[in-house]
């Protein structure tokens, strides 16, 4: 497209190594097949005198297996751009790629603890107090700083989550009339 | 004629309250922060909000959406010139000029023709809208099943090849998303599929729950992976635009424009692309090439424009075919149909005031960003400094929220998880999302037309090919696809280039 003449491609557009499009190919291929075979498997109400293309497997036996043969074209480019011989490039900087992934990591993680800890076992307002101020708390957590500024940080935390917590509840509730979890 | 006029002014009217005018401003407002800040897009935003104000009167949600969505598209510039950080993906071309001239000691005038680009290109866009959405929607009039199938395969089609990055991609991801539209009950049997057992899978996958996921949480979980965004700091000249720079570049502006309106009404391709098409092509025609990307005004007004203008235009197919030019317009769709209205050729005769309010709503939303854009300068760069440590967990709370708001399931909220984590694992692994959006809210258009068409056709395939409308929509979607593949695309291109020498 005209767009890439003179700048740099977005992120999203960054073509992926060949040898990461092959496991693509193979988890849909595997995906295709089983979303396939299962609308093989659906009735076909032919005893109800229902027609063939009213059938419930049909469309998404028909994605099914245009997946799967999407999956196969992918599969073939990325043994064609040399998948199967690609060494695997280390990271650029192994210390930082791991920070970062400890982060990532992090935030799942107290994402989940939310939603399947605290989510309707504790009143909404408190949960969402709890999940910012630890969120918060956790990533601004940072090793050796010291304790005056340690506990203001911990201080501001507590205090953004509890005015979340509370605010979010009142103006959904009462402003907008939206059921909270 | 004159009717039109008169129900044009009836729905102005039917908005100057202070309850309405209240919405539009602080939803203008909230537009322009979720725009502003990096990792927050304007998909998200119109999808959270459009859980949030389910409970609303329809003209007022979908005004409060179309605030957001016109807010954020504009908002993302503010920090791609303060912070060379695109606020949202259509920013990104806006980058290139409007951070050089920051870094000039000019961010205010950058922000000043940012502020004109984006309103004249609002303007535009909506003039368009309001000339060619009663056409189209007689056009579309005449369509049958046969060529509302074809009009959903192009939508995810063109989605997959022009929205960005590798097109093959695009189409599995286009086809997962129709997929996950047929989890759940079908339509003539009541045949639970792909539900396993699970009662609430039987019921099917709330779109809104997985727009929330896709959007909000995936990218909550990109904006905490990446590295901490510094700030730079720049000193703010003035932020009034000034009418030479409108009037010099006039023609930049009409032609960015109406490639921001065309490249809107394309299903799935969206305001990043129209941003950087128009700045593409301002530049082939410049007279001044090299000031691009060393801070050209023309560069960063073309970029606004076409980025602006190809909302209203995004809004067009779907008022007219059901079928979203953008990311948040098809969250803007799915609003619709949760409020009762009936996106499509239908929408003019069953509703036809709504589509003057549309219009109206664009314009207040247009006129409501032009003001935010003069007074909104130095409270927004102190917003752009709030660390996203602090931010994102408001934002996944909200988005915790608006996923269950919809049907009050839990079930919901791990739809929206699971859809976060499919989100960011396809983006990590460079799909686009535009496709599955698409594939998504199309599937059951798409499922309805072919099994309708197949049973008015007794079975046959060929009405689906001999239509005229049909036929058209057909070759396009296999030139399209063909189009992806390089060796058919390079040797059209050379065929095309050797002609002319030849006939020469």
């Amino acid at each position: 497209m005209a767009m890439a003449e003179s700048t740099d491609l977005l992120p999203h557009e960054q073509p992926a190594p060949p040898r990461t499009d092959l496991w693509i190919a193979v988890v849909f291929f595997v995906f295709a097949t089983a979303v396939a075979w299962q609308a093989f498997l659906m009735p076909t109400y032919s005893d109800q005198k229902g027609m063939l293309y009213t059938a419930p497997g049909l469309v998404p036996g028909f994605y099914g297996v245009v997946m799967l043969l999407l999956s196969i074209w992918l599969g073939y480019r990325a043994v064609r751009q040399g998948a199967l011989h690609a060494r695997t490039a280390a990271p650029p900087d192994g210390k930082a790629a791991d920070v970062i992934d400890a982060r990532l990591l992090s935030a799942a993680g107290v994402c989940l603890f939310f939603i399947i800890g605290l989510i309707g076992r504790v009143p909404f307002w408190l949960a969402s107090a709890i999940f910012v101020t630890s969120f918060t708390g956790l990533f601004e957590w940072q090793p050796g700083q010291p304790w005056p500024q340690r506990t203001r940080r911990i201080t501001e935390a507590a205090l953004l989550g509890l005015a979340t917590g509370i605010s979010i509840t009142l103006v959904f509730e009462k402003v907008f009339y939206v059921r909270l979890p | 004629m004159f009717d039109g006029w008169g129900q044009l002014g009836t729905a102005f009217i039917g908005f100057m309250t202070p309850h309405t005018l209240f919405n539009v401003l602080w939803a203008t407002f909230l537009g322009i922060v979720i725009g502003a800040l990096p990792g927050l897009t304007a998909t998200m935003g119109v999808a959270l909000l459009t859980t949030l104000t389910f409970s609303m009167p329809h003209t007022e949600a979908i005004m409060v959406l179309i605030c957001i969505y016109v807010g954020a598209i504009y908002g993302g510039s503010r920090s791609a010139i303060l912070l060379n950080i695109p606020g949202t993906p259509a920013s990104a071309a806006s980058t290139l000029d409007g951070y050089p001239l920051a870094r000039q000691g000019l961010a205010g005038r950058a922000m000043g023709i940012s502020t004109a680009g984006s309103w004249l290109g609002t303007l535009f866009g909506i003039l368009c809208l309001a000339l060619l959405t009663p056409v189209l929607s007689e056009l579309a009039l005449t369509f049958q099943s046969f060529e509302f199938f074809w009009i959903a395969v192009f939508g995810v089609v063109v989605a997959g090849t022009l929205a960005g990055g590798d097109p093959l991609k695009g189409y599995i991801a286009g086809f997962l998303g129709l997929w996950i539209a047929t989890i759940g009950q079908e339509p003539y049997y009541n045949y639970q599929r792909y539900a396993f057992g699970f009662t609430d899978l039987a019921g099917g996958i709330g779109l809104l729950p997985a727009l929330v996921g896709a959007y909000g949480v995936a990218e909550v979980l990109q904006a905490m992976r990446g590295p901490a965004i510094k700030a730079v700091a720049s000193k703010i000249d003035s932020i009034v635009p000034r009418i030479e720079d409108v009037l010099k570049y006039w023609r930049t502006i009409f032609r960015s424009g109406a490639i921001g309106v065309w490249i809107g009404i394309l299903p799935g391709l969206g305001e990043d692309a129209a941003a950087w098409s128009s700045y593409a092509a301002a530049r082939r025609a410049s007279k001044e090439k090299e000031k691009y990307g060393k801070g050209s005004i023309e560069g960063l007004m073309a970029a606004e424009t076409g980025e602006a203008s190809s909302v209203p235009g995004a809004i067009i197919p779907v008022l007219t075919l059901a079928l979203p030019g953008s990311a948040p317009a098809a969250v803007l769709m799915a609003a619709m149909m949760i409020h009762g209205l009936n996106p499509g050729p239908n929408l003019m005769l069953e509703s036809p005031q709504f589509f003057y309010q549309i219009i109206a709503m664009l314009v207040i939303a247009d006129m409501s960003k032009l003001i935010f854009g003069f007074v909104l300068v130095r409270p927004l760069i102190k917003i752009l400094l709030v660390p996203r440590e602090r931010l994102m967990p408001v934002v996944f709370v909200l988005c915790v929220v608006g996923a269950f708001s919809i049907t009050s399931r839990v079930f919901d909220i791990y739809v929206m998880l699971a859809f976060g984590a499919i989100g960011f694992v396809m983006r990590e692994l460079k799909f686009n999302m535009a496709p599955l959006i698409l594939g998504l809210v199309l599937g059951d258009l798409l499922e309805k037309n072919l099994t309708r068409g197949l049973v008015l056709s007794d079975g046959s395939l060929v009405p689906f090919f001999t239509r005229p409308v049909s036929a058209v929509l057909a070759a396009l979607t296999i030139i399209s696809v063909l189009w992806s593949i390089p060796a058919f695309s390079e040797g059209v291109r050379r065929l095309l280039r050797r002609q002319p020498t030849q006939s020469g």
